[in-house]
């Protein structure tokens, strides 16, 4: 018999009923990116291309350490990425050329001083 | 016979509805919440699956099954959901409030037998 | 490190600051989208201003208004929804709204053990705790103590309900009208509703509390 179901049976994000310490009543300011990617949640939900629900199960199926270990905000742009991936809608290709362009505009391996018009 | 303005409508009586429109329970029925795991998605959760629990509301109007939604279904048979009552007590062996304290969640028919 | 904008290129969302990883992920998945028409290009920014507009303070003129005009009260508890978007408030997902009356038997307060469903079309976003374990673990399996842990406490004769959110509906407390108030505008009884109290895990605050806790 496999030990391992209970990790199949029991989704990462399920909480109810654990043993868990005091309520931290922490709060934080949220940055711009984490606002424009509850927008971004939004209309993809409107215009239904990804629904609330589609996104909860991606979030679930980033598995035990990513959920404990990435912010909220952040299991929800890799959940993202994975079920544009999954509809077709992106590719894996795309989005890390893309990635790289973003990143270059900041000072990443291309020179800082090397200005784009950028998109 | 002619009908005009004012007469109301015979009943159809050869009228037959689409599975899932009408509710399978109803308010005040004690219900059982299905024993059971699913792979992958879930929105009932594991600390009331197999309880006992009274129907407080049917939820209108019916609605897609929301763990199928998880995987992008948004059309097909749509079935009521149920905003139900299970007492804390019978949540938790060692519950230490008040025996009048209660959940209230809502549940998918399709998780739901009669008691 | 820091980029500098000039009169040619767009300013970087952060300023002057490197974005994250994550925000890079955002950023692209964003462009991408917007470059394929998946969204429009000014889509995003009218969201947030949107979002923008709803705050707790949205949920306390509900909750003054409800506590002054009793059939107002009456209708937002027979139909939440219905009745916000009468308002004006429109709602962006497909969900429902229940206000849930506190009263003195009955003491509601809400969580989502699954996720971290919450009525964002009034009150806007959660705060951290709402969304982290120890409130989802706890709240449906000792409320009380979790009260206790936010200064409320609910005498044992009160019966506490326990919301979990975990289909279409989405739950807004109405907190009891604090003793003391009668003479109060609706504006001054704005300002005794929290955020806290609309989700349940606090009181409305007394008129003599200077300070607003949230």
């Amino acid at each position: 018999m496999t030990q391992t179901e209970n990790l199949v049976k029991r989704l990462p994000t399920e909480m109810g009923g654990l043993d868990a310490g005091p309520v931290q009543r922490t709060e934080h300011e949220y940055a711009p990116w984490e606002k424009r990617c509850h927008a971004l949640a939004n209309l993809l939900d409107i215009h239904k291309i990804v629904s609330t629900e589609e996104k909860r199960r991606g979030v679930e199926a980033l598995g035990q350490e990513m959920v404990e270990k990435l912010t909220y905000y952040e299991r929800w742009i890799v959940a993202f990425a994975n079920i544009l991936f999954q509809k077709q809608i992106l590719t894996p290709e795309e989005l890390a050329k893309k990635m790289e362009e973003v990143a270059a505009r900041h000072g990443g391996p291309k020179d800082i001083n090397t200005k784009s018009v950028a998109g | 016979m002619s009908q005009g303005l004012g007469h109301s409508l015979k009943p159809l009586t050869n009228f037959v509805k689409a599975e899932g429109a009408d509710p399978l329970f109803q308010v005040g029925d004690i219900v059982k919440i299905s024993m059971r795991f699913p792979v992958g998605h879930y929105r009932v959760p594991t600390y009331i699956r197999g309880k006992r629990a009274r129907v407080e509301a049917v939820v209108e109007p019916a609605a897609i099954n929301n763990e199928d939604e998880g995987f992008g279904r948004n059309a097909g048979v749509k079935r009521h959901y149920y905003r139900v009552a299970i007492p804390l007590s019978e949540l938790w062996p060692r519950y230490a409030g008040s025996k009048n304290d209660g959940l209230r969640i809502e549940v998918f028919e399709t998780w739901l037998e009669r008691s | 490190m820091s980029s500098h904008a000039n009169a040619h290129t767009p300013a970087p969302d952060t300023g002057d600051a490197v974005p994250g990883y994550y925000e890079v992920m955002e950023t692209a998945v964003r462009e991408l989208l917007v470059e394929k028409k998946v969204i429009g290009a000014g889509e995003i920014r009218q969201m947030l201003e949107v979002m923008d507009t709803r705050t707790p303070a949205l949920g306390s003129k509900i909750v003054a208004r409800a506590w002054v005009d009793p059939e107002f009260r009456a209708r937002l508890l027979a139909n939440g929804r219905a009745t916000l978007e009468e308002l004006g408030i429109d709602f962006f997902e497909d969900t429902q709204l229940i206000v849930l009356e506190n009263t003195d038997s009955v003491h509601n307060l809400v969580v989502c053990t699954l996720c971290s469903c919450y009525p964002r079309e009034i009150l806007g976003l959660p705060p951290d705790w709402y969304k982290m374990k120890p409130y989802r673990a706890r709240a449906v399996k000792e409320p009380r103590a979790v009260l206790a842990e936010f200064g409320t406490f609910i005498p044992d004769d009160v019966e506490i309900r326990v919301s979990d959110s975990t289909a279409m509906i989405r739950f807004l407390v109405l907190p009891q009208r604090p003793k003391g108030t009668e003479g109060s505008t609706e504006e001054q009884l704005a300002a005794l509703v929290t955020r806290d109290s609309m989700i349940g895990v606090v009181r409305a605050s007394n008129p003599e509390m200077k300070e607003k806790s949230r």
